[in-house]
């Protein structure tokens, strides 16, 4: 076993140690960390966005929204999915039956599969991988061939046209990305999520994106590049309802459009989520560290905590996400690719140097500690 | 490695025979594209069991994220070539390429005896610590002290290969 | 290899099965469907298609899909330098690793820079000479 792998697994098998469940091999484990995450956080957040971003909608354009199925129309996901399963299943007689039925198994699988690296709380990682950034990064790839071919399968000139607008979209959009999480291997020097999370506590860097003002700038663009690459509002191209009829999935029907839409959402929550490990401080408790100063409350409580803030903070980035959805117009193909490869690559270039002139300049220390080393009379004393 | 890990192997590598296979004889390219894929992905895999964690990753961001979005462009630009069955351009090159890949296997055996020699004479336990130790801050160190001439080579040659795929993809007067 | 590709390997496996499942259920409990002409054809918001929907489109998507590729590749270069970043700061070396990140997004801004220069990063090309201004 390597050392640093805090894995979910392996703590499991820690509490669990001299009962019956200590027995239990680590991949059934694994498995039913897989089982848990998958159909209790992912799929359900999938539907369960789909109602909030209604709701939200309906209240941002002063709009009632869902409200007859159930109290505040909060079954409205059920009822949805309910009607999704029992659709007409319709794969387009001229398109390509094999790739129509292979795209959407790219699409979710590389949306949940990016949950493995995230740290729910301190030791609650499914599988705390050493390039767990890398992973995601590697992991969410596989989705652009996905929503590529599946276009191309439709047999449509709309689909080709979103498909196409995306597979570009979301190339481009990576380079930003990938550029923006680079401070923040220069800060941690680690690729490991558990770890970058870990060094983000009260008393060592406080989250990433108050390290110094590049992060600051950084943090913005690994979001909005986020937004790009999981094809949301504004840059909807792939979709753009007025000008695409639906975009890449318009011959999805029933389930198969179903599986899209969790897809996309799934992929908005592991994006806000790597955006919120990265530079919000993951579990981290504001001004706080649980286990340093309340020592006494029970391990579990902790990890509950930890997890409540994780997806509080996450949670809130979602919600931004949706809030821009309502509040922004879409921008143009032209624009798009314009402020990917004259903006925002050019700027987190900027970052990584700027990042590493801090780092160098400060010998490492974010700039709460600089501001707390002069008040406290001399020097770093990290 | 456990029993569970060599299936885990085992589907791996029939991911990546299998699949290269269809590659190969696949008479619809676009086929041919999407299992080129599934066989990057088990080549990822194994490059894992052979604990370089790093190289893996780079494998799927480079070779799934990047070359095959490149080939599907590439086959759904020139969309003729969708229709078109391989089969029938393709079989006056059995010959040759049956004697070429014939021609290689000499070469492949040196290469797998003598690797199999270098494992046969490591530590088992030491492979066990180094295929599970992080390779990330291996290579960066690599790359710092011993390969930094080699590192600069690679930024020159991929900024050169920019030049050169833009020049080649822009439309000529 | 790392205990944690085990969970990644049971993900991928989980999140694949999920798909046909979902469909199955379906199967299993919607009527039958009876498909008509306007039905099976290409949604062209009601309009008959005309010709193939695989149609040529422009190769820019095969510009951006190229310049891709060569930063990926140097992203993934500069990752594990990276991550040494730090060591060498707190140990007082940092001069070494920062030149070559120094050197490393230099020869990237200079790509960046020579696309920009020579207009590949324009998406849209001599619409001026299409389309002239009134």
């Amino acid at each position: 076993m390597p050392v640093n792998s805090a894995l979910f697994a392996q703590s499991l098998t820690q509490w669990t140690q001299g009962t019956w469940f200590a027995s239990v091999p680590i991949w059934v484990w694994a498995l039913v960390s897989a089982l848990i995450i998958i159909y209790m956080l992912a799929l359900p957040f999938g539907g369960i966005a789909t109602y909030v971003e209604r709701k939200i909608a309906a209240d941002l354009q002063d709009r009632i929204g869902p409200n007859r199925v159930g109290p505040l129309g909060i079954f409205q996901f059920a009822a949805d999915a309910i009607k999704m399963i029992s659709k007409e299943d319709y794969v387009p007689p001229g398109g390509d039956r094999f790739l129509f039925n292979i795209a959407p198994v790219l699409v979710v699988v590389g949306s949940c599969a990016g949950f493995v690296a995230l740290p729910l709380g301190q030791y609650l990682v499914a599988g705390d991988i050493n390039i767990g950034v890398f992973y995601i990064m590697a992991i969410t790839t596989i989705i652009a061939p996905g929503i590529l071919l599946g276009s191309w399968a439709s047999e449509n000139k709309w689909s080709l046209l979103g498909g196409l607008r995306s597979a570009a979209q979301i190339v481009s959009y990576e380079i930003p990305v990938a550029l923006s999480i680079v401070p923040i291997i220069l800060i941690s020097g680690s690729l490991q999520i558990g770890e970058i999370v870990k060094q983000q506590g009260w008393h060592d860097h406080f989250w990433n994106v108050f390290h110094n003002p590049f992060t600051f700038i950084s943090f913005f663009i690994l979001f909005v590049g986020g937004l790009a690459e999981t094809n949301r509002i504004p840059f909807d191209l792939p979709e753009a309802e007025s000008e695409l009829v639906s975009g890449f999935n318009t011959e999805f029907s029933g389930m198969r459009f179903g599986l899209y839409a969790l897809g996309e959402f799934v992929d908005v929550f592991v994006m806000c989520a790597l955006v919120t490990s990265l530079y919000l401080g993951g579990w981290q408790i504001p001004f706080l560290e649980l286990d340093k100063f309340w020592v006494t409350l029970p391990s579990g409580l902790i990890a509950l905590i930890h997890v409540s803030f994780f997806l509080g903070k996450t949670f809130l980035l979602v919600f931004v996400v949706m809030w821009l959805r309502w509040t922004l117009p879409r921008l143009r193909v032209d624009q798009l690719m314009g402020l990917c490869w004259k903006g925002m690559v050019p700027v987190a270039l900027f970052n990584i140097l700027g990042t590493a002139i801090w780092m160098w300049a400060f010998k490492g220390q974010s700039m709460l500690q600089v501001v707390s080393g002069l008040f406290s009379g001399g020097g770093g004393s990290h | 490695m456990t029993n569970g890990m060599k299936w885990i192997l085992l589907i791996a590598e029939l991911l990546t025979v299998g699949s290269a296979l269809i590659v190969a004889i696949n008479p619809n390219i676009l086929y041919s594209a999407v299992f080129l894929l599934f066989s990057f992905l088990g080549i990822a895999v194994m490059y894992l069991f052979a604990g370089a964690d790093f190289l893996a990753g780079v494998q799927v961001v480079v070779y799934v994220g990047g070359v095959t979005i490149l080939i599907l462009f590439a086959i759904m630009l020139t969309q003729w070539l969708y229709r078109l069955k391989l089969k029938d351009i393709g079989s006056k090159f059995v010959v040759p390429g049956v004697v070429l890949a014939l021609g290689l296997v000499p070469f492949l055996h040196r290469g797998l005896t003598q690797l199999g020699k270098m494992v046969q004479a490591a530590p088992p336990e030491k492979m066990a610590e180094f295929a599970a130790s992080p390779k990330t801050a291996m290579i960066g160190k690599a790359l710092l002290t011993n390969y930094v001439l080699p590192f600069e080579a690679v930024t020159i040659l991929l900024l050169g290969a920019l030049v050169g795929a833009v020049w080649l993809a822009r439309p000529k007067a | 290899m790392e205990t944690g590709y085990i969970s990644a390997f049971w993900f991928i496996v989980v999140a694949a099965i999920t798909v046909p499942l979902m469909l199955g259920v379906g199967a299993l409990l919607r009527p039958k469907s009876i498909p008509t002409r306007r039905g099976t054809q290409a949604y062209e918001c009601g309009e008959d298609p005309i010709g193939s929907a695989w149609v040529k489109f422009n190769i820019r998507f095969y510009v951006v899909a190229i310049i891709f590729i060569i930063f990926d590749v140097e992203v993934a270069a500069v990752l594990p330098v990276a991550t040494q970043f730090k060591e060498a700061v707190l140990s007082g070396s940092a001069g070494f690793v920062f030149a070559e990140i120094f050197l490393f997004v230099a020869l990237l801004v200079l790509g960046l820079i020579y696309c920009w220069v020579r207009g590949d990063l324009e998406w849209v090309k001599g619409v001026t000479q299409n389309a002239p201004r009134k």
